[in-house]
């Protein structure tokens, strides 16, 4: 943002502050950071969301967020201050990963789209925790291929009429709002009609159901719209300009949530373990001695070690100036090839301690719930090959392959797609 | 770009002044010259280049050295990444590493003798670590002995640089069973060097063989253990410095050539299976370059955690980059498989230097001790 550089006394000074109001109003983190999806009870919904309230009104919600707008209007060097000196403490999760898709990424792709008048009404109340919003973005049909999707928002005299299923969308039964992308014309090739509109989830109109995933839990949903309404307000960005805003969100979401609001949760300083998890793996089967188990361990340790250099250094030179914004893309490939590696290293180690253990025994279970999640990066946000388009693309330069959707009106695309099997081998 | 971003206008200033130096003296092409002459490198051209500062880095300024910047060795990782974009002869890392023990731990007077003729270019030095295969061993396949007012080394060391071209030898031994380092010249009576036939065109190494070579006691160098740990780490990282710029080269190259090569009617850059190809490689490249700027921010430090940051940097690198060329052949076909063609110049240079330093396997091995995995805990 444009704020000033500030001095290192003053942010010394700023990180005492922050240090001093940590220890005194919150917690300290007790298990791991919130990873999975929890069933929130409502109780807890409200305790979290006065958790949160009274982080904002502290001022360390929206630390870069302008001040109109309700934030702090500080520059990144106090973000990261906040991030480092937080890290150990419980923070508010509102809704599980509601609070994370709000101020991750819902949040800078307001900041960049939204209305003046929408900006200085709605994002107080995101930062406050009044409005815990959700994406309306994948379908059914639809998921890497984004611009596909078949919701449509028609018009009917002054008002939007919507109509159609979403899916994918974390924390959606917590959340009040989505952001949802729908078709408003058909008559264009397919990225050139997409509007953003801002949904209440509480219309009886929508309808919210859980997806049972293939872990067990269930923190994704989807979404039935059948005719719901809403005015000319709540169109975010330009009529049939939704493309633009989608890039906004989904390198807002492949950067890992580090946006204008969110606080990923950092490192906590001091001296690294070599993979706790991996070493007690081995230790349960004396395998800590094992050459070839010794390897596994260290391959994964640096694996682990390398994301968080990649994120830094891209952090650090998408911040400069120094690189070009698709570099967001290759932390976000990563991330999809690491964790179902780590994973599978994971379960190597564990060996036949990864597929039984003593039912009373939670802990145990965590390779097993490693394996069977260790593919969401590489399939959600953009799979690993639309990021590996996007880095060949835009990064490298290459060429487009040739496309047989681009260019034609969307409605015919749905047509040819029909008769595409013919087609084959011809 | 420089691997490493945020450069001071002094360290982008000696960068460019590097990279213009290499370009009119000893560009790829030309090094082509020196692969069949068993010297490998003109000592007039290392003495030109001592000039521009290249032997100075780690040494401290009261010793005659001095950089341009507050961390000598991300100075010297801005040369090593040139010489490896230009896959350069000539013993920069050893001799770098070799001049800056002898001026911290030396003899005061053999380093006020040594030090600056090395740093000048003058006097050419290097760094005899490893044991006869090539492994790090402490010093403990040579001995040192007294012998009257004398010295006696006795043992081999493989895998020497620039062996044949050097004047002195630093030697990693062993005295009563402690680690230290031991000044000797290349042509003193007992000393065989043999060049050894090697992958990397522009590398020399060879065997040396210590017979009862006498050297007067003010060629010990101290600091133990730690010194040659120390050293280790500099070297590494210097090592992976200059595969990371090999690599960076290599890369750029085989992106241009997907992009100008036609086949079945489009360059061969569009078609998706190597684009989703280059994006991996872009991405080994991207993660070698993050993690070759960690370990030279942690080692050039001397942070509490150097060890395993140079260890997980140099196991990264050397895995990633041997992929990377490998890939980058493919991309190239048959075109990379020709003498002319520099690909196999970078290809061979990058996997040399995966395993100078010690391969990925080991780091990843020190890695687990470093930790103390086992409890086998070595330091």
């Amino acid at each position: 943002m444009s704020a000033p550089t500030p001095t290192a006394e003053a942010l010394e000074a700023y990180r005492a502050e922050v240090r001093a109001w940590l220890a005194d109003n919150l917690p300290e983190r007790q298990g791991p950071v919130l990873r999975a999806a929890h069933e929130v009870t409502p109780e807890q919904l409200a305790e979290e969301r006065a958790l949160q309230a009274k982080l904002y009104e502290a001022g360390y919600l929206g630390i870069t967020v302008p001040k109109e707008y309700g934030g702090q209007g500080l520059t990144g060097a106090h973000q990261r201050i906040w991030q480092e000196e937080s890290a150990r403490y419980a923070l508010p999760a509102p809704g599980g990963v509601a609070s994370h898709v709000t101020l991750g990424i819902v949040l800078p792709t307001l900041l960049a789209h939204a209305s003046e008048e929408q900006k200085r009404d709605w994002i107080p109340k995101l930062l406050r925790g009044d409005e815990l919003w959700c994406q309306l973005l994948s379908e059914p049909g639809a998921g890497s291929d984004l611009a596909g999707i078949l919701t449509r928002a028609t018009r009917d005299g002054d008002v939007w009429v919507l109509n159609g299923t979403k899916v994918w969308s974390s924390g959606a039964l917590a959340a009040d709002y989505g952001i949802c992308l729908a078709r408003t014309d058909w008559d264009v090739p397919k990225h050139r009609g997409l509007t953003w509109f801002k949904v209440p989830l509480r219309d009886p109109r929508v309808t919210v159901r859980p997806i049972r995933e293939i872990n067990g839990s269930a923190e994704f949903c989807e979404e039935f719209l059948d005719d719901v309404v809403v005015g000319d307000d709540m169109v975010i960005g330009a009529v049939n300009d939704g493309w633009t805003v989608a890039n906004t969100m989904l390198t807002a979401e492949r950067s890992g949530g580090a946006g204008a609001g969110a606080a990923p949760p950092a490192a906590p300083r001091g001296r690294r373990r070599l993979a706790p998890d991996l070493v007690r793996l081995a230790e349960q089967r004396g395998l800590e001695r094992d050459g070839a188990t010794r390897q596994l361990i260290a391959r994964a340790h640096i694996s682990d070690w390398l994301q968080g250099q990649l994120l830094k250094r891209i952090g650090a030179g998408l911040a400069a100036g120094q690189l070009n914004p698709a570099a967001v893309s290759l932390v976000k490939l990563r991330t999809g090839i690491h964790d179902p590696q780590r994973a599978a290293i994971a379960m190597e180690i564990a060996g036949r301690n990864g597929i039984a253990w003593p039912a009373d025994d939670d802990a145990a279970s965590a390779p097993a719930i490693d394996f069977l999640n260790g593919r969401i990066m590489s399939i959600a946000g953009g799979s690993n090959e639309i990021q590996r388009n996007i880095v060949s693309e835009r990064l490298l330069g290459l060429p487009r392959e040739p496309s047989v959707d681009s260019d034609k009106p969307f409605r015919e695309v749905l047509r040819d797609a029909k008769s595409w099997g013919k087609r084959a081998g011809s | 770009m420089p691997i490493q971003l945020d450069l001071t206008d002094d360290q982008a200033l000696f960068h460019e002044t590097t990279a213009r130096f290499i370009e009119a003296e000893l560009p790829r092409e030309k090094t082509r010259e020196w692969h069949e002459r068993p010297e490998g490198f003109d000592p007039g051209w290392l003495a030109k280049a001592a000039e521009l500062g290249w032997f100075s880095m780690l040494v401290p300024e009261e010793a005659g050295g001095g950089s341009v910047s507050d961390n000598p060795l991300a100075d010297a990782a801005l040369v090593a990444e040139e010489l490896g974009r230009q896959v350069q002869p000539g013993p920069f890392v050893p001799m770098n590493v070799a001049l800056a023990a002898i001026a911290r731990h030396g003899d005061p007077a053999r380093r006020a003798e040594l030090v600056p003729a090395g740093v000048a270019g003058q006097a050419i030095v290097t760094w005899a670590a490893t044991d006869a295969a090539g492994d790090w061993d402490l010093g403990a396949g040579v001995t040192v002995e007294a012998r009257g007012d004398a010295l006696v080394v006795t043992g081999e060391r493989g895998h020497v640089q620039d062996a044949a071209q050097a004047d002195w030898l630093l030697v990693a031994a062993t005295r009563d069973g402690e680690p230290v380092q031991v000044l000797v010249p290349r042509d003193a009576e007992g000393v065989t060097v043999t060049p050894l036939a090697t992958l990397d065109l522009a590398r020399r190494l060879a065997h040396v063989r210590l017979e009862a070579v006498a050297v007067p006691a003010d060629a010990l160098v101290g600091g133990g253990a730690e010194a040659l740990w120390h050293q280790h780490r500099q070297a590494v990282v210097l090592n992976l410095a200059e595969t990371v710029g090999a690599m960076d080269e290599l890369f750029t190259m085989t992106v241009e050539y997907a992009k100008d090569r036609v086949a079945f009617g489009r360059p061969i850059g569009s078609f998706q299976a190597l684009k989703h190809l280059m994006a991996d490689m872009a991405l080994w490249l991207e993660v070698s370059k993050a993690a070759a700027t960690a370990a030279i921010d942690a080692v050039g430090r001397d942070a509490e955690d150097a060890a395993e940051v140079a260890a997980m940097a140099a196991a990264a690198v050397g895995e990633h980059g041997n992929e990377l060329a490998q890939q980058c052949l493919q991309v190239h076909g048959g075109i990379g498989y020709t003498w002319e063609h520099d690909l196999h110049l970078l290809m061979r240079r990058i996997q040399s230097n995966s395993v100078l330093f010690g391969s990925p396997t080991w780091h990843r091995e020190q890695l687990c001790r470093v930790h103390g995995l086992g409890e086998e805990v070595t330091r």
